[in-house]
């Protein structure tokens, strides 16, 4: 490797006196400073926060269709929080994004480890198995939803199909038009398309512990189910913070998918709307004044995701130092 | 601990781990047998055997959607989209976590906190932009969108890795007096190559499969990618659910061929990224 | 050295130069706006995906009348459409001549100023019948913006060898429609497939069944002028009347998505699909041995109109944009959109009845629609008529009937959701 070549006491040398000169500050010049985080920074400047404060922008102004119209202040933002049934729909959509996101660390992140337990213990078939899990998340999440949404048809779905025919007439439902049912299908759907995720990760990071920690613990006597909850899961800590965090992201972009189960609605009686859609539909449903409603529920769903997303991140990096 | 009680636990674990498999990979063959059978007997009996192999419905699937083009335009954007991100990223998330500079924090802090940005709120400014820059449905507008959006989740696992990575091997080449660019390309990059794999992996699908940004920059049939092509298609043959299935499994196998190729790869790069 | 890398440099912006003028994405169009003897490529945008073979035979009239200008329909998908649509009006690389929704949902184009007044301009409009311009008309300015090209009219469409298999024909009064409901679902039919997950359907339901006990057109014009409420007795009744025939709906009705409820119909599952005339044209390409008729549901017991009630609006009319570069051969275009010519051309191909007056479809089922919507004509009303402003009533009847179809609310909840939405913004006419 590259170390090799250097030999290791050049290497231990130069370490020591990267460690001692440690932050020589000013070192590095501005031109190479620029050369390396300026690309980076117009990119995701111009392209992702441009956009955004132009939608600050936006909000404050009344729109006539794409024509912008006289200044608004925040009459848009009180527009969005007081219409009926807006007022109603938004924390509605908000509760249903909180929902998911507890339902899917729940199940697809607990059986993605359970997963990533079972393979990792038996090698055999292992990256056959992988395959398999992950495949669904080459899919678009457009098309599978629209898949199930095929599979889950009452009248001519396979699943109730299936279930009838094994005599549990009672369990087949009409899942997605249900409001009971809607939701907890979106969670499982979904899971069932990302689960590969969390199971590599967790999968990486077990293959990262030392093996012979848990021979201890196995030597002390203590069950397998203990030795893995007290000696593994503390180790696999850093991987769940990840993992937190990638739902989380992901559960406040949820969008392709439920417009495919549900449609741009969230489903009969809106069981499964939730903010992404929501601003779609104020967007690009919505009357005249759309282009300045939208910005402005934009810029409070913005807050509110930013908002809860850092005291999640503080929550987990606390967590992480005390485990 | 006895053999046999092993025997039966490893039977148990290989039990549980296959029906798993079957949950996640039955809907997917449901739509591939159902790409053999006829719309009628689809619709008269959900789950069954094709009555004959009839390719009947790969033809017209594959006559109507124009799912090479597609196929053509998405891995043009996708590539581009992670080639190009994957490069800034990582230049600027060496910078960031190798050097001192004034002003380091509050850049890292302002590329990490687009992790918490929903990208997609600002979809109508975007396309206001893009229609003052000329960039309306064009592929490399749509690839620079994917490339920005992926910036912030890039430098963040770049940046984890880096802080774990020891410096020793870069001052030395320093002491010898090689510059920061070629410190970069020929110490640093080979090494943070497994963050690279990952930010890789987790880039391509979503922005392979993204359907939100080409459904609105994108007008002509010609530069659609696979999702909004499969839209199309989709409402072309909302009634006859045995082209429509042929039609998804010819949007999927190749992807499925190269994922199962690459997974070694893939879990390789991974581990290396998490193990530390 | 440094020379031969300017000059490759130049001949390299050269290329890329010939290159753009030639790139598939600018419109032929708008390179040939000044000269008329070259060749005008018009971009007509549609959101009719299964069009696109009938309006190329109806467009090819059009350019063997018209040497030197080309029509070339562009169909985008129909959920998308409006989105796609309000954007690309904003720039010339759009649409020139655009498929427009009416009422509320064009009201966004009309304030953008993205399209042109048509009134001046296409005399035709002049013959076209008030109600119908309607559909085209700006909210604020009552100018109108397009050239109504469709009505959509709603009915039960029925399969007649079903009927004829269990001695049934088109009911006369609602007992006698509710006994033939019956008999169908004794012989383990559905008697009517309809959907609940696409929500946009249920307004259409509601409109089918409850229109002749709320009144139509008479209880419209007291709505409009302030004396009537959603919340008021005969509308919500119509309600009630309309789910009080969901025990002939398929089995788990609340799941049932549009498109199962087709094919429930298509595969001959189901005897009865409420829906628009528009579904005809569907139904003949994926089961061409399916023989359809019409009826319209008859006035229950108690109900406001004692006669059949045919409900019907008007679907959708092309516009002009405001940003093509060929603003004169659009204009010419639309002008002919709104000609006898055209009317009967897009009657025979697509199935549909034509708004312009006078053209007879030559489909008997259609003439026996518009003859009979002529006849007895009923409004959409929370689709036509509250819809200029936000909330719509669709938009908001869609949500409500939802929640009272799958039993989570009653019909005056319903009623409610939808008043107290419109409220917000609707002001009668004095």
């Amino acid at each position: 490797m590259t170390a090799g070549r250097l030999g290791p006491a050049r290497y231990r040398a130069g370490y020591r006196a990267g460690y001692r000169a440690g932050y020589r500050a000013g070192r590095t010049s501005p031109a190479w400073i620029a050369a390396f985080c300026l690309p980076a920074l117009v990119l995701y400047g111009v392209f992702v926060v441009v956009p955004l404060v132009t939608a600050l922008y936006y909000g404050l102004f009344r729109w006539e269709g794409i024509r912008r119209g006289e200044f608004a202040g925040l009459g848009n933002y009180l527009e969005v929080l007081t219409r009926y049934p807006l007022n109603q729909e938004i924390p509605a959509a908000l509760w249903h994004n909180v929902l998911f996101f507890a339902g899917t660390m729940a199940i697809q992140n607990t059986v993605g480890l359970g997963l990533a337990v079972l393979l990792y213990r038996n090698p055999r078939g292992k990256r056959f198995l992988q395959t398999i899990f992950s495949l669904p998340y080459l899919i678009s999440p457009l098309i599978v939803g629209y898949v199930w949404s095929l599979l889950l048809s009452p009248t001519f779905g396979p699943i109730n199909f299936l279930l009838r025919a094994a005599g549990l007439e009672s369990w087949a439902r009409p899942w997605l038009g249900a409001p009971d049912t809607a939701l907890p299908v979106l969670v499982l759907v979904n899971a069932w398309q990302w689960i590969g995720g969390p199971m590599l990760i967790f999968l990486a990071a077990l293959g990262g512990i030392p093996r012979e920690l848990e021979e201890a613990a196995a030597m002390d006597g203590a069950s397998p189910f203990r030795a893995f909850w007290s000696v593994r899961f503390p180790l696999l800590m850093p991987a769940v913070g990840v993992i937190t965090v990638l739902t989380f992201i992901g559960c406040f972009n949820l969008f392709d998918l439920v417009y495919a189960l549900g449609g741009s609605d969230g489903g009969p009686g809106g069981a499964m709307d939730v903010l992404g859609l929501l601003y779609y539909r104020t967007a690009f449903e919505g009357g005249t004044n759309a282009i300045g409603e939208s910005s402005a529920l934009a810029i409070m769903i913005f807050i509110l995701v930013f908002g809860a997303s850092a005291v999640l991140e503080r929550f987990l990096r606390r967590r992480e130092v005390t485990s | 601990m006895t053999t046999r009680r092993r025997g039966v636990r490893v039977l148990v674990v290989h039990a549980l781990l296959w029906s798993y498999a079957a949950v996640a990979f039955g809907p997917l063959l449901l739509v591939a047998i159902g790409s053999f059978r006829t719309n009628a007997d689809i619709l008269r009996q959900p789950v069954g055997l094709p009555e004959s192999l009839t390719l009947d419905n790969y033809l017209r699937a594959w006559e109507t959607a124009s799912i090479s083009t597609y196929f053509a335009n998405s891995l043009l954007v996708t590539v581009g989209a992670v080639a190009l991100c994957v490069a800034v990223s990582a230049t600027a998330a060496y910078a960031l976590s190798r050097w001192r500079f004034r002003g380091r924090a509050l850049l890292a802090a302002f590329f990490l906190s687009g992790l918490m940005i929903p990208a997609k709120l600002g979809l109508l400014p975007v396309f206001y932009m893009y229609l003052s820059m000329g960039l309306i449905d064009t592929r490399p507008g749509l690839m620079l969108l994917y490339a920005a959006s992926g910036v912030p989740f890039s430098i963040f696992v770049i940046m984890g890795f880096m802080r774990g990575l020891p410096t020793g091997l870069e001052e030395a080449a320093r002491l010898d007096g090689a510059n920061e660019g070629r410190l970069f390309v020929s110490i640093a990059l080979p090494l943070m190559r497994p963050a690279l794999a990952v930010v890789t992996v987790f880039q391509f699908a979503p922005t392979w499969n993204d359907f939100f940004y080409p459904l609105v920059l994108l007008r002509s049939d010609a530069k659609y990618t696979v999702p909004v092509g499969l839209t199309r298609f989709f409402g072309e043959f909302a009634t006859d659910r045995a082209t429509l299935f042929a039609g998804l499994v010819i949007a999927l196998v190749p992807l499925a061929l190269v994922f199962a190729l690459a997974t070694k790869q893939i879990i390789a790069g991974l581990t290396a990224g998490m193990s530390r | 050295m440094f020379r031969t890398r300017r000059g490759l440099l130049a001949a390299a912006g050269v290329l890329a130069m010939a290159l753009s003028a030639c790139a598939p994405s600018a419109p032929e169009g708008q390179t040939s706006s000044g000269t008329t003897s070259e060749q005008v490529t018009l971009d007509v945008w549609g959101w009719r995906q299964e069009d696109v073979a009938a309006y190329e035979k109806i467009f090819k009239i059009y350019e063997d009348a018209h040497p030197g200008v080309k029509v070339k329909y562009v169909p985008y998908k129909a959920d998308e459409y409006d989105t796609i649509l309000r954007t690309g009006l904003s720039d010339a690389n759009g649409p020139d001549v655009a498929q427009l929704r009416s009422y509320g949902l064009l009201q966004p184009l009309v304030a953008a100023k993205s399209l042109v007044p048509l009134d001046g301009q296409v005399q035709e409009l002049a013959g076209f019948p008030e109600p119908v311009l309607d559909g085209a008309r700006g909210e604020r300015d009552k100018r109108v913006y397009g050239v109504p090209f469709a009505i959509q009219t709603l009915h039960v469409i029925y399969d007649k060898a079903l009927f004829g298999k269990h001695g049934l024909t088109p009911p006369k009064t609602w007992d006698e429609m509710i006994a033939a409901f019956d008999k169908l679902a004794a012989a383990d039919l559905v008697p009517l497939a309809t959907t609940v997950t696409d929500t946009w359907m249920l307004p259409i339901q509601q409109e089918i069944f409850g229109a002749t006990t709320y009144g139509g057109h008479d209880y419209l014009g007291r709505m409009l002028a302030g004396q009537a409420k959603f919340t008021d007795r005969p509308w919500v009744d119509s309600l009630t009347r309309w789910k009080s025939t969901s025990k002939y709906w398929p089995e788990q009705y609340e799941g049932v998505s549009y498109v199962d409820a087709q094919a429930l119909f298509t595969s001959g599952r189901a005897a009865m699909f409420p829906g628009g005339v528009w579904e005809l044209a569907v139904f003949g390409k994926s089961n061409p041995e399916l023989e359809l008729g019409i009826f319209n549901v008859p006035p229950p017991p108690g109900a406001a109109a004692t006669q059949t009630l045919v409900p019907g609006y008007v679907d959708g009319s092309f516009g002009v944009s405001a940003k093509s570069p060929d603003q004169k051969a659009a204009m010419d275009l639309v002008r002919w959109m709104a000609s006898p010519e055209f009317g009967q051309a897009f009657s025979t191909e697509l199935r549909q009845i034509s708004a312009v007056p006078g053209v007879r479809p030559q489909d008997p089922l259609l003439a026996q629609a518009l003859a009979a919507y002529q006849a007895d004509p009923s409004p959409y009303v929370t689709y036509a008529y509250f819809s200029g402003g936000s909330p719509t009533a669709w938009d908001l009847a869609s949500e409500a009937f939802s929640t009272f179809v799958a039993g989570r609310s009653g019909a005056e909840d319903a009623a409610e959701h939808i008043q107290q939405g419109v409220d917000q913004w609707f002001r009668p006419t004095q």
